[in-house]
């Protein structure tokens, strides 16, 4: 192949002196505050090196409300609306606030109105005003890991926000249901989920009916958010005396039955969306609704727990939910993915058995995950290892906003840019939510729109409406050289010490055509950098953690 | 650190210099163009007995309300297959005249009753499994597609592009597969931003880890499609122009194919290529958006096929999902995970417009545990048909570990090679 020869001729100075780059881990501090956060700030590095580590994350585990900033980003932010009436004409053309995160359901509900009979882009704006939000609270608030944890845990309860159906109801989801529960207890949150008008729209269960019921949350619940498909013994299907430990009451994984009767235990548990059921027509309020008329009352059998028939209602559901949660092999899926996050993809065992004990121990407590995350994050593992995954697309876009502390807007586009690298932002199709292991990542295509990414975000053109940079404010009065600049750009942007070739590899893209110490001109120095940051972030010390 | 099988005696930078990570397959021994194997996967569990539907079987219409099922007439009437299986009146769902089209002219093989013989109703560990080419093993550490291309006859050097999934990301079926790219859009497949981007990349992920591979791989394929696309007189990239004056319809799998159109007219040497289309995990209320979707893959297919009418002979395109769906419908009017399914073969060598497979009945105790379509064809003998007799690749116990039953349906032209059951490339 011919290319490649072509691309060192294009800059060979700089291919030689970069033979044998030699990548190494930025400091502990560094790594773990890129795992707890999404991106190390050198601001933040330094006040956490002087104040402690330790100090750091048990204050980040007990979060308070957002500050100022933050607050006061969230009510300047704006995003477009457009759309037009059934003959084509333009009906609305606007730019509004955002108005339906902190609205309650009974304001959302009204998006649903059929009388009303909204446009998509009005439903779907409920979706697009929760994603700013995120964008604004990843970027400022000083509460990273109720962020991150965030992230997570709509990964693992992930609902597919882009139907309309969904988007009404999801500020809800975000606030009330996953921010509310990130730290506390996984039962409760269990419950939380499961009669979330988001969760029931997602997996169908407002549909389901006795007989048959609909299985779709019961199999998911089982597989993806409990006790996870390592414990599913399929060739077993319906013989659960043949689980172990299943005569004794304790079976260490499921079968296909056990996701039947689960099906079953949770049918009459559906959304007050106002459907029509024979002579009864439910509420109209978007609330949790248990509609006895479709439950199936009879005996169940799950998990090797027998249920008597004619049971009061939401028990065989609340009884299902009590099973899942509190089974061992929850406590082993739900920790081996916390350490995934936290340390790499393939945690080390003795973390994973670690935390299942804790978390374990604190099945009743009102802050389980919190303290199951406080184990997973002082082990002497945690932050011990680097290189071993990469930035997901979120984290990666959120850390150049970070690490360059930039003025940002949110609008739709980033959506679209997070799309490239494969991240579809609350609109993951299927049950699962987003892989969380470095392979994933590193197609091809997601690798060129890695860096893509790069070059378009911290553009400093004018017509980018997504950020605003000044790269020149953050420069010590007087340093106008590509040498030193690289330098303060490298520290600041890496956080790492990086080998002289690399050094004089950036000094020399920095200065281009000009000397090393030859002063670049102050109204050129914002756009000179912006290309030079965007390539700092193009390069394996940035993408990996 | 995981690594990537690394080439022997080649530093990983020479080895990017001679291209060498896409690997070499694009030509047949005799220096023409190879053979073409597509890989489109219906994701969420297609609902094979609504697609390809025994009408008149009364346990099918006794199980499911007309709304879930294709029926003889009325609105739901399907469209009439010859050479059907047991004597029964089979049907495609209404909404796809172009299958039917495709069926009548023999180019589309169907085979039913297909699939994964492991019992698991989950989706992931299902497409996990037949990705991984395996009937237990989920750690696999590499896809079926994988190890097709490992094993594959080594072929004359030449720019190529050999292994492609079009998408944004890479399936399981072709994990650990360091040289296959991912692309959604050709015209579009390029580093933005500073000219001196792509060298000073270049030069900083020269290791061997996932992510060097990675960046390598993505630095060399965009400058060699960008050498390969036809150009105007400006040099930017001409939009692709389709043969026969088909026109692609509106959908993520109909770009899809239409990309790989592109790709296999730029005769890059692609050998194997991977399509998804998802959305079929149909709970609820699934008479509409079923119809949505195979109205989808029917058209999308067709202008596809149509596109391409210079190159058919080289391509075996097959079509498959993790598994089809429950034969009695719920009470949402859909339809839970099942067992058996539907399996489609479309090429030029393909012996169509016949059903293949032996059909198990529905009644209930001819069904997989009283619920399911039972599966009377392992989805490895189809695909292994395929190897065997269009890709001249007999290494079916290397690419499928312990298998080793295989047995011929034969619906494809071709003379079948000896079968290397070996696990051992």
């Amino acid at each position: 192949m011919k290319s490649p020869k072509n691309l060192s001729a294009a800059f060979p100075s700089l291919i030689a002196s970069l033979k044998g780059y030699d990548l190494q881990p930025p400091p502990p501090t560094v790594i773990a505050l890129n795992r707890v956060t999404y991106g190390a700030t050198s601001a933040l590095t330094e006040q956490v090196t002087k104040r402690g580590l330790g100090d750091y994350l048990e204050e980040q585990l007990h979060p308070k409300n957002e500050d100022e900033r933050v607050v006061r980003k969230l009510s300047e932010a704006t995003l477009p609306i457009k759309y037009n009436d059934k003959d084509g004409n333009p009906l609305v053309d606007e730019v509004r606030s955002l108005r339906l995160i902190d609205a309650p359901l009974s304001e959302l509900w009204k998006l649903n109105n059929k009388d009303a009979n909204l446009p998509y882009a009005e439903k779907i704006r409920a979706l697009e005003e929760v994603r700013v939000a995120s964008w604004l609270r990843a970027v400022y608030s000083p509460w990273q890991l109720r962020e991150v944890m965030t992230e997570f845990w709509h990964n693992h309860f992930n609902v597919n926000a882009s139907d309309q159906k969904i988007s009404t109801v999801f500020p809800v989801y975000d606030r009330d249901v996953i921010r509310k529960n990130c730290f506390g207890n996984f039962r409760v949150f269990l419950e939380d989920v499961s009669k979330s008008a988001a969760m029931l729209y997602y997996l169908d269960n407002f549909t389901s009916k006795a007989s048959p019921a609909n299985e779709n949350y019961a199999r998911e619940l089982f597989e993806l958010h409990t006790l996870g498909s390592d414990f599913y013994f399929n060739n077993l299907y319906n013989r659960w005396r043949d689980v172990p430990g299943a005569t004794a009451g304790k079976p260490v994984g499921y079968i296909d039955e056990d996701v039947y009767e689960a099906a079953r235990a949770f049918t009459g548990w559906t959304v007050a969306d106002g459907a029509s059921s024979g002579k009864d027509k439910l509420p109209d309020t978007g609330e949790f609704y248990y509609y006895d008329g479709w439950h199936d009352n009879y005996q169940k059998r799950i998990l090797g727990t027998e249920i008597e028939p004619n049971q009061p209602a939401l028990s065989d559901g609340h009884l299902a939910l009590d099973l899942v949660a509190h089974h061992p092999a929850t406590a082993k899926h739900l920790c081996k993915k916390l350490c995934i996050r936290f340390i790499s993809d393939q945690p080390p065992q003795s973390v994973v058995e670690g935390a299942v004990k804790v978390w374990i121990q604190h099945q009743k407590s009102p802050d389980q995950i919190g303290q199951t995350l406080r184990y997973i994050l002082n082990t002497k593992e945690f932050a011990a290892t680097w290189g071993q995954k990469v930035k997901r697309p979120f984290h990666l876009m959120v850390s150049m906003l970070r690490a360059t502390q930039a003025e940002i807007t949110p609008n739709q586009g980033l959506t679209g840019q997070l799309s490239q690298m494969g991240y579809l932002h609350y609109s993951w199709q299927t049950p699962t939510g987003h892989p969380d292991v470095m392979d994933y990542w590193l197609s091809s295509n997601s690798m060129i729109a890695r860096w893509n990414v790069a070059s378009s975000l911290l553009s400093v053109s004018p017509n980018n409406r997504i950020a605003a940079y000044d790269f020149a404010r953050f420069v010590p009065p007087g340093m106008d050289k590509p040498q030193d600049l690289s330098r303060f750009w490298i520290d600041r942007v890496l956080q790492k010490k990086k080998t002289p070739d690399f050094e004089q590899a950036m000094i020399d893209f920095l200065r281009g055509d000009g000397k090393a110490d030859q002063s670049i001109p102050a109204d050129k120095l914002n756009n000179r950098l912006s290309g030079f940051i965007a390539l700092l972030t193009m390069t394996p010390d940035f993408q990996l953690i | 650190m995981k690594r990537r099988e690394f080439i022997i005696g080649c530093s990983a930078a020479i080895a990017a210099m001679a291209g060498s990570r896409i690997t070499g397959y694009s030509f047949a021994p005799d220096g023409s163009p190879g053979n073409i194997l597509i890989y489109v996967f219906l994701r969420g569990g297609c609902d094979g007995l609504n697609l390809v539907a025994p009408v008149n079987d009364p346990n099918y219409i006794a199980n499911r309300t007309a709304d879930v099922r294709v029926t003889d007439s009325g609105d739901t009437e399907g469209l009439s297959l010859g050479n059907g299986l047991a004597g029964l009146d089979f049907r495609l769902h209404k909404k796809t005249s172009a299958l039917k089209e495709l069926y009548d002219s023999n180019a589309l093989a169907i085979i039913h009753a297909a699939g994964l013989t492991n019992g698991t109703r989950s989706h992931f560990d299902a497409m996990d499994l037949i990705e991984r080419g395996s009937l237990q093993n989920k750690t696999l550490n590499e896809g079926w597609l994988t190890r097709f291309l490992k094993s594959v006859p080594a072929a004359p050097e030449g720019n190529n592009i050999a292994s492609v999934a079009i998408g944004t990301v890479m399936p399981t079926s072709f994990l650990g597969s360091n040289g296959t790219l991912a692309i959604s859009n050709l015209n579009d497949y390029k580093l933005r931003g500073d000219k001196r981007y792509a060298s000073i990349l270049q030069s900083l992920y020269t290791g061997n880890s996932l992510l060097d591979e990675a960046a390598q791989n993505a630095l060399t394929s965009v400058a060699e499609i960008n050498n390969q696309l036809p150009k105007d007189v400006t040099n930017t990239p001409m939009p692709y122009v389709p043969e026969n004056n088909v026109k692609y319809p509106e959908s993520p799998l109909a770009k899809s194919l239409q990309t790989l159109a592109q790709l296999i007219k730029m005769e890059t040497g692609l050998r194997v290529a991977s399509v998804d289309y998802g959305g079929w995990d149909t709970h609820e209320h699934q008479q509409g958006a079923f119809a949505n979707l195979a109205d989808g893959l029917s058209t999308a297919l067709g202008a596809f096929y149509n596109d391409i009418s210079h190159h058919q002979k080289r391509v075996t395109l097959l079509v498959m999902s993790e598994f089809g769906r429950r034969l009695k419908s719920n009470k949402s009017n859909g339809t839970d995970h099942g067992h058996g399914n539907v399996m489609l073969v479309l090429g030029g060598e393909v012996k169509g417009g016949k059903m293949y497979g032996t059909w198990p009945g529905l009644e209930n105790e001819q069904l997989d545990n009283h619920v399911d379509l039972a599966v009377t064809t392992d989805y490895r003998h189809v695909l292994s048909e395929i190897l065997l007799k269009r890709m001249a690749n007999p290494k079916l116990g290397y690419i499928f570990p312990g298998y080793k039953d295989y047995k011929p349906l034969n619906f494809l032209n071709g003379n079948a090679l000896q079968i290397d059951y070996n696990n051992a490339k």
